[in-house]
C-alpha cells in the first residue's frame, strides 16, 4: 500500500467526519473523549503508517493497559472537574436516568477500565505471549458489546429515520409526477 | 358372483336333543373372517354362520366338536325383564347345520341390528347420536355394568371371550343390554371339555400376554373389559394413550404402551407419562379409579374380576342407589365428583376458543402489519422507553424527561465519530 492510499484512507473518514460534523453543542467530557481518541489515534496512525519499527517493542504489552487507563481517568477525572459522565457517551442519549444514577453507572465504567487493564498487565507478565494475545482479544470483546448495543438502540433507529425520510421524499415526488401527468 | 344372488341351498339343522330339522338358507352379503352369515327360512329369529368353503377339513372337524358342545351347554345368562324376552345377549350356536352330512356352520339367535349398535359407536358421542343412541353416563354405565355381568356369568362357567374388543360386542339402543358376538371363538376349559381360542387384537391384550400366547384367558378378558368400560367412561380414550414426558423410549402403538405397563390415568401420576389433556378421569369416583389402577397398573394377579367391575358398576347404574345426580347443566355425573361432560365441554370449548382466536390472529395478521408499518412512518409508535416509565410510575419511581431529541443529521454526525472511536480502538489494541 502506497503512502498515498494510506493517508487517504484516515483523510478521507476525518474529512467526512468534519463535515458532518454535530451542530450542537458537545459537552467538555465529549471533548476530553475526543482528544484521548485523536492521540491515541494519531499514535496509532503515525507507528502504523509512517515510522513501523518506531515504537519501543515492550510498549505492545502495554498499549491495551495504556487505553483502559485512559478510557478510566478520563471516567473518574471528568465528574470532579464539572464536565459532566463519559458514560453518559457511552452508553448513548436514549436512557433517562438521574444524575445519581449516571454518577454511579460512571464509576462501574471506571471500575470496569480500570481492573481491564490491571489485568492486562498481570497476564502480560504472567502468562506466554500467546495466552496474552488471546487474553488481549477476548477484551477486545467490550468493543463488541458497545458495537451491538448501539447498533441497538441508535443505528438503527438511525436508519428508520432515514428510511421514512427518503419515504417522504419519494411520496412527496410521486405527488409531484403525478399533478404532471 | 356377489353371495347375495346365490341360490337358496337345502341343509339340515341338528338341534340339541339331536332333532333334525331341513331348511332352506338364504345368504345375506354379510361375511366375516371365519364365515358367511344366511338367513333360514321359516326362522326369522334365527340366522346361519356357515364357514368359508376353503376352510381346511381339519379346522372343520376342530369347529364341529366344539360348537357340538356349545350346542349342548349354553350358559346361564343375567335374567332380563319378561318385555325383554327376545333381546339376544350371546349370538351362541344354537343348532349345527350340516350339508349332506358334513359339517358346514351353526345356527344362532338372530341380533336385531336395527335395534343395536355396535359398542364401538359409544366410544364417539358424534357417532353414538348418528346412530340414534344419546350417551350420557347413566347409559354408559349400565352398558359397562350389563357387559361385566354377562362376562362374569361366562367366567363362572370356565368359559373366556379373549378376544373382547369393542367391535365384537353389540348394544341395544333403547334396552341398554349388551350382546357378544363371534361366540364361535370363546376359549372353553371345562373338566369334559377344552378349546382354546386363537384370535387376540393387540390393543385389548393384557401386558403379559402381548408377543405370548393367551396362557390365563380369564385374566386377559378381565384386561380386556377394563379398557372397554374406560374408553365408555372416558370419551374413547384408551388406557395406555398418553403423551410422553421425558419417557425416552415411548413407543408408538399401543400394543407396545401397553406391554410396558405405560398407563397414565392412575391416582399416583406416572413418573414420564402425562394423561391426554381431553381426558376426564379425574371425574370417576374412587372406587372405580382403584379398579382401574389394579387392571392397568398391577400385575395380572390383582387384576379386577368381572365379578368386582358388575358389583362396583351396579350401584351407579341403579337409578335407585342415588349415587348419580345432575349436575347444574343436567348432565348425569357420579355424585360428589365434577360433572365429566362440563369438563369435557369446557376442554373442548376452551380449544375451539383457541383455535378461533388464532384463526383471527392469522386473519388480521395483513391489516395488523399494515398499520404497523403505517405508524413506523409516521412515526407515531409508542416508545419502550416511555412504556418503561409508565411501568415504573406503578411503583412510585421517580419520572424523569426523556433526553431532548436530536436531529438525524446529528445523530448521523456522532455515530461517525463513534465509529472512528471505535476503529482506534481496535487498532491501538490489536
Amino acid at each position: 500500500m502506497s503512502q498515498a492510499t494510506a493517508t487517504a484512507l484516515w483523510v478521507l473518514p476525518l474529512l467526512a467526519a468534519w463535515l458532518w460534523r454535530p451542530r450542537q453543542v458537545v459537552s467538555p467530557c465529549g471533548w476530553m473523549l475526543l482528544i484521548a481518541f485523536g492521540a491515541l489515534g494519531a499514535w496509532a496512525l503515525w507507528f502504523g503508517l509512517y515510522a513501523p519499527g518506531g515504537e519501543p517493542v515492550s510498549f505492545e504489552f502495554w498499549k491495551p493497559t495504556v487505553l483502559y487507563w485512559t478510557l478510566a481517568a478520563i471516567t473518574v477525572m471528568a465528574p470532579v472537574l464539572g464536565f459532566g459522565y463519559p458514560a453518559k457517551i457511552i452508553l448513548g442519549a436514549y436512557f433517562a436516568f438521574s444524575n445519581r444514577e449516571w454518577r454511579w453507572i460512571n464509576r462501574g465504567v471506571a471500575v470496569v477500565f480500570t481492573i481491564s487493564g490491571g489485568a492486562n498487565l498481570l497476564v502480560a507478565s504472567g502468562a506466554s505471549y500467546k495466552d496474552w494475545v488471546g487474553f488481549k482479544f477476548a477484551c477486545m470483546m467490550n468493543l463488541l458489546i458497545i458495537v451491538l448495543f448501539r447498533l441497538n438502540f441508535v443505528w438503527l433507529p438511525i436508519l428508520a429515520d432515514v428510511f421514512i425520510h427518503l419515504y417522504r421524499r419519494t411520496s412527496a415526488a410521486y405527488r409531484y409526477l403525478s399533478r404532471l401527468f | 358372483m356377489p353371495s347375495a344372488e346365490r341360490k337358496p341351498e337345502i341343509v339340515e339343522l341338528i338341534w340339541p336333543g339331536h332333532r333334525c330339522e331341513k331348511v332352506t338358507l338364504e345368504a345375506t352379503g354379510k361375511s366375516g373372517g371365519a364365515g358367511e352369515i344366511y338367513s333360514i327360512d321359516g326362522k326369522p329369529g334365527f340366522v346361519a354362520k356357515i364357514y368359508h368353503a376353503a376352510t381346511a377339513q381339519a379346522h372343520l372337524a376342530r369347529y364341529r366338536h366344539k360348537i357340538e358342545w356349545m350346542v349342548d351347554n349354553k350358559p346361564a345368562l343375567p335374567p332380563v325383564p319378561a318385555d325383554y324376552r327376545d333381546i339376544v345377549q350371546l349370538a351362541w350356536p344354537e343348532a349345527l347345520i350340516l350339508r349332506q352330512s358334513r359339517f358346514i356352520g351353526f345356527a344362532m339367535q338372530k341380533i336385531a341390528f336395527d335395534r343395536t349398535l355396535e359398542l364401538d359407536y359409544l366410544l364417539n358421542r358424534r357417532q353414538a347420536a348418528q346412530e340414534g343412541f344419546d350417551a350420557d353416563y347413566g347409559k354408559l354405565v349400565t352398558v359397562s355394568f350389563n357387559l361385566a355381568s354377562i362376562i362374569h356369568c361366562l367366567h363362572q362357567r370356565r368359559i373366556a371371550i379373549v378376544d373382547l374388543k369393542p367391535m365384537n360386542v353389540k348394544v341395544y339402543k333403547a334396552e341398554l343390554y349388551v350382546s357378544i358376538l363371534d361366540c364361535d371363538g370363546f376359549h372353553i376349559d371345562t373338566d369334559e371339555f377344552s378349546a382354546d381360542a386363537p384370535q387376540v387384537t393387540p390393543e385389548y391384550l393384557a401386558p403379559e400376554f402381548q408377543d405370548k400366547a393367551v396362557a390365563y384367558p380369564e385374566s386377559q378378558d378381565r384386561f380386556a373389559l377394563a379398557a372397554i368400560i374406560f374408553r365408555l367412561l372416558n370419551y374413547g380414550i384408551h388406557p395406555f394413550t398418553g403423551v410422553a414426558s421425558g419417557h425416552h423410549n415411548y413407543p408408538q402403538e399401543l400394543a407396545g404402551r401397553i406391554k410396558q405397563g405405560l398407563y397414565p390415568y392412575r391416582k399416583i401420576a406416572h413418573k414420564g407419562l402425562r394423561k391426554v389433556p381431553a381426558s376426564v378421569h379425574e371425574a370417576f369416583p374412587d372406587s372405580l379409579r382403584d379398579l382401574f389402577d389394579r387392571a392397568f397398573a398391577s400385575s395380572g394377579y390383582s387384576r379386577p374380576s368381572a365379578r368386582e367391575w358388575a358389583g362396583a358398576l351396579e350401584t351407579y347404574a341403579s337409578k335407585h342407589s342415588g349415587q348419580m345426580s345432575m349436575c347444574d347443566q343436567g348432565h348425569l355425573r357420579f355424585s360428589g365428583r365434577p360433572c365429566p361432560t362440563c369438563m369435557r365441554d369446557a376442554l373442548i370449548h376452551g380449544a375451539e376458543v383457541r383455535r378461533r382466536s388464532f384463526l383471527a390472529r392469522v386473519q388480521t395478521a395483513p391489516v395488523r402489519t399494515l398499520k404497523y408499518l403505517k405508524k413506523t412512518l409516521r412515526q407515531t409508535h409508542s416508545s419502550p422507553f416511555q412504556a418503561a416509565l409508565a411501568q415504573a410510575q406503578q411503583f412510585n419511581l421517580v419520572q424523569l424527561a426523556p433526553p431532548a431529541p436530536i436531529s438525524t443529521r446529528n445523530a448521523i454526525a456522532l455515530e461517525i465519530l463513534w465509529i472512528i472511536g471505535l476503529a482506534v480502538a481496535y487498532w491501538w489494541t490489536k
